[in-house]
């Protein structure tokens, strides 16, 4: 028996990384989930990797798009009936660079990758939830939800509007049953990161692994962290026990932010 | 299978309320614990309820004293081998007051409740876990470990203490197998605050009990007090080995109270 036995949960960004751990962590413990991704081999592919048969569906989306948005927390529920847990999970950065020449562009696409892409599925979630009465969001912010780093501004300033959006849904729905928090990871190995992380080293006058070495160096552990960390904590809260958790910033960065 | 098997923890004010509901989760978790509290009455009706055989044992004495924080970690180490999850979970206050009526006494003993009590055991652990390399200290701070309110001063001071206390340890100790976190409960009916938080009421400017209780849940999303097993189920969760890499997190269970 698993303490989310018979929930529905939709996790963007399902196929890799931190959404695939947490997509992992919550088949475990007996709910159904939706995985999200842009491409439909690696969703396959990850479908087959997960192998719990009819507990788990991929729903091929660009989270950059509204009507992707909505069309998974909408698929969701026709796959299953209803949602109980959105991890609005996908996201990352823009071009790296300092504010002082940073086009447009490069401030609007961690904006809509992560902030609006949140907000898109919390909406989207919440007229489902908020009728039946309870629901769990955990929005995946990040240690830059709270701190800052030069020449990833982008970045930082949508994670911190992820936990802004997150205190106050909190607050509107918090006695319907519903909570609503934000996972702030420290850096993390992931594919994305992998992808990014090089443009954002060199920015900042650093090599990629002199860059994870300045997080790991920032916290308490001297090491990054691992996409296990986050499903542990997202499990907890997407869990019973979790009712009289909301509005929370959970900070899952080895000792790093000092709040 | 449980996540704690074969762990051995200790729990301060662990007879009633959170520190009650952390042992029995603990031991539904396959834990061995030893619980404190003032009263062996208490502690025996304590046992004869967690009904876990030789996997629990109590440990008598007021948790304001060094001798009993530091007995109750020499006792577990004594009695079962090692110790490996120690939660500094008592505190409140008894007759609060602002702070040009708070009387040395009460503050004193605030101060020696809430964070001597947290600095005795964490030290005394520590001494045991860094030659290990192995350890879980979860200390029960508070809301009130970020928030101030009128009329509690030495709780607020005290609970902003150990969470500077907890950041600090955890830098101290990160990469020893160690981790050091905090819990910040919000309003939960237990025993102490219904034994003081009439007085407390009063201290506040809030006149009774029953508003106080709805001062602290008005301040929340979820308008209700929290519930201590919301409290135990994110210690289990800190004192297993999967949360290695979680430390120095203060972890709010307050229904969305705190802004930050």
């Amino acid at each position: 028996m698993g303490t989310l036995d018979g929930k529905v949960a939709c996790v963007t960004g399902g196929t890799r990384g931190i959404g695939l751990a947490v997509a992992r962590a919550f088949l475990a413990e007996g709910a159904k989930v939706v995985i999200n991704g842009r491409d439909p081999v690696k969703g396959q592919k990850s479908i087959d990797d997960l192998n719990a048969g009819g507990r788990v569906h991929f729903i091929a989306g660009d989270v950059t798009k509204r009507e992707d948005c909505e069309a998974i927390v909408n698929g969701t529920v026709a796959k299953f009936g209803r949602i109980d847990i959105l991890v609005p999970n996908a996201g990352g950065g823009g071009d790296p660079g300092p504010v002082v020449d940073m086009t447009d562009e490069a401030m609007e696409v961690p904006m809509v990758w992560n902030f609006w892409h949140t907000f898109w599925t919390m909406r989207a979630a919440l007229k489902h939830m908020i009728p039946q009465g309870s629901g769990r969001i955990m929005a995946m912010s990040s240690v830059e939800g709270k701190m800052g780093k030069p020449m990833v501004s982008g970045y930082v300033a949508s994670k911190h509007a992820i936990n802004g959006l997150v205190k106050s849904t909190a607050q509107e729905v918090g006695t319907m049953g519903i909570t609503v928090n934000a996972l702030c990871p420290g850096a993390i190995e992931t594919d994305v990161m992998m992808a990014q992380g090089p443009g954002a080293a060199q920015a900042m006058g650093l090599t990629y692994e002199g860059l994870l070495d300045l997080f790991a160096q920032e916290s308490a552990i001297k090491r990054i962290n691992e996409c296990e960390d986050v499903a542990l904590v997202a499990v907890l809260l997407a869990s019973d026990a979790g009712a009289g958790i909301t509005g929370s910033m959970i900070s899952i960065d080895g000792g790093t932010s000092p709040y | 299978m449980g996540k704690l098997d074969g762990k051995i923890a200790c729990i301060t004010g662990g007879t009633r309320s959170i520190g009650r509901a952390m042992a029995d989760a603990f031991l539904a978790e396959g834990a061995t614990v030893v619980v404190n509290g003032r009263d062996a009455a208490k502690g025996q009706i304590c046992l004869d309820e967690m009904n876990a055989g030789a996997r629990a044992a109590f440990f008598a004495g007021d948790s304001s004293k060094q001798s009993v924080v530091e007995g109750l970690i020499d006792f577990t180490i004594e009695k079962f081998g090692r110790l490996d999850i120690c939660c500094l979970n008592s505190g409140g206050v008894l007759n609060t007051a602002p702070i040009a009526q708070m009387s040395d006494e009460e503050w004193n003993l605030e101060i020696d409740w809430n964070l001597n009590h947290v600095f005795w055991g964490m030290r005394r652990a520590l001494q045991h876990m860094i030659p290990r390399e192995s350890g879980r200290i979860i200390v029960t701070s508070s809301v009130e470990g970020k928030l101030g309110k009128p009329g509690i001063p030495g709780y607020v001071a005290t609970k902003h203490a150990v969470n500077g206390l907890v950041k600090s340890a955890a830098q101290e100790v990160g990469t020893l197998g160690i981790t050091v976190n905090a819990i910040l409960p919000g309003i939960i009916e237990t025993d102490i605050v219904r034994d003081t938080g009439p007085a407390s009421a009063v201290a506040m400017g809030l006149g009774t009990y029953e508003n106080l209780i709805a001062a602290f849940c008005s301040e929340s999303a979820i308008k209700r007090p929290n519930k201590v097993e919301e409290v135990a189920a994110v210690a289990v969760m800190m004192a297993s080995d999967a949360a290695r890499n979680m430390t120095g997190c203060l972890f709010p269970v307050d229904g969305g109270s705190l802004s930050y």
